[in-house]
């Protein structure tokens, strides 16, 4: 039986990789995405389970979907002109085929990708933690960024089934889950600083966001992450809901990594669940 | 609904190289077959992102256009317009 071994949680910020390119090895960026990538490599994953929001790439909004997964032999990214490598990368399609039978079997009607290719907000966490490419993804779309969004709840509650429905697929594997975005972000939006085209409205609620993660608080978190509180923290907040679906998994242990950067309302962390 | 015509123009600006150029070329040319009414037409020939905004337009995709100055729009300029809008009626 396949078994989920640790969760990770990171930004998908676009200009990390040519920010890491110029500023070298040494930098926050870099620093930061090396320690999650050290726990990954640690925890041996066979598979990575990817939570995260597509910028209207893979998907738009002529055919949008709450929920979507997945399902083919290989993908390719990025889709949507990140300065970064382009990359082709395994798709586990026995596992992404398993999870959405028993997610729609329980209530979640997920939508089925078969013909696809990915943007920064999978191919950006890829190209820090599995350059090499060689771990088969599930990439799992939550809708964060066209309201109205799916509530926390059926995001934490859609994590937890997941979670189940990975232990009972029927292979020897090791799954990490991955939930991939910012807390507060606003791009292109009233909220935005002068001069710029993105900033980050509310860190105090990233300081908040992150501080439930690290006392493992999951159910206040969900139970504070509303549209309107998500709204507030910006027009991107609600990538937060990558992280509450990942949170199914992790329930409610407590991360062995945590790294706050609430001035840009996001941070990276690492939990352990062998 | 045809907000959804501005959007798609956004995102085809970011995919499409040929429809990029032909929007730096001549704006109005560009833009001249796509299904928009006479207002969302000339808020995008104006820049006037904050009215787009209003009626509904996406500003993760309405950022788009910052990238190669389209309609005018620099970041200063548009970061100054957009901050003045009011959230939107509804957005689809």
């Amino acid at each position: 039986m396949a078994e989920i071994v640790a969760a990770f949680g990171v930004p998908h910020t676009p200009n990390f990789p040519a920010l890491v390119a110029k500023q070298g090895p040494d930098c926050r960026t870099a620093t930061l995405y090396a320690e999650i990538a050290r726990h990954l490599q640690a925890a041996r994953p066979d598979v990575l389970l990817i939570y995260t929001d597509d910028h209207f790439n893979t998907f738009f909004l002529d055919n949008f979907p709450i929920f979507a997964i997945g399902i083919a032999e290989e993908t390719s990214g990025p889709n949507d002109q990140t300065a970064m490598p382009s990359y082709r990368v395994a798709v586990q399609g026995s596992l992404a085929r398993h999870l959405r039978a028993r997610s729609i079997a329980a209530g979640f009607d997920l939508s089925l990708a078969q013909d696809f290719a990915l943007d920064h907000s999978i191919m950006v966490p890829l190209h820090f933690l599995t350059p090499e490419m060689t771990i088969p993804i599930v990439p799992f779309f939550i809708n964060g960024l066209a309201p109205p969004l799916p509530s926390s709840q059926r995001c934490y509650a859609l994590g937890q089934l997941v979670s189940a429905a990975v232990a009972d697929w029927p292979q020897d594997q090791r799954v990490a889950v991955i939930g991939s975005g910012s807390f507060s972000l606003e791009i292109g939006g009233p909220r935005i600083p002068p001069g710029e085209r993105a900033g980050t409205p509310d860190p105090g609620w990233a300081e908040r966001v992150q501080e439930h993660l690290e006392h493992a608080r999951v159910g206040e978190l969900v139970a504070e992450a509303t549209p309107a509180r998500m709204a507030q923290a910006g027009n991107i907040g609600g990538e937060l809901l990558n992280w509450i679906a990942m949170l199914g998994a992790v329930g409610s242990r407590k991360p062995v990594f945590i790294a706050p950067e609430t001035e840009h309302g996001h941070a990276y962390a690492a939990w352990r669940l062998d | 609904m045809s907000i959804y015509a501005v959007n798609k123009l956004c995102r085809d600006a970011l995919h499409d190289l040929t429809f990029r150029e032909a929007l730096k070329r001549d704006p109005r040319s560009a833009i001249a077959g796509l299904s928009l009414t006479e207002q969302e037409r000339s808020a995008l020939l104006n820049g006037d992102v904050a009215w787009l905004y209003e009626r509904g337009a996406h500003p993760f995709l309405l950022a788009y256009l910052t990238r190669w100055d389209l309609f005018g729009l620099t970041v200063e300029r548009y970061s100054e317009r957009i901050r003045a809008a009011h959230e939107p009626a509804s957005r689809e």
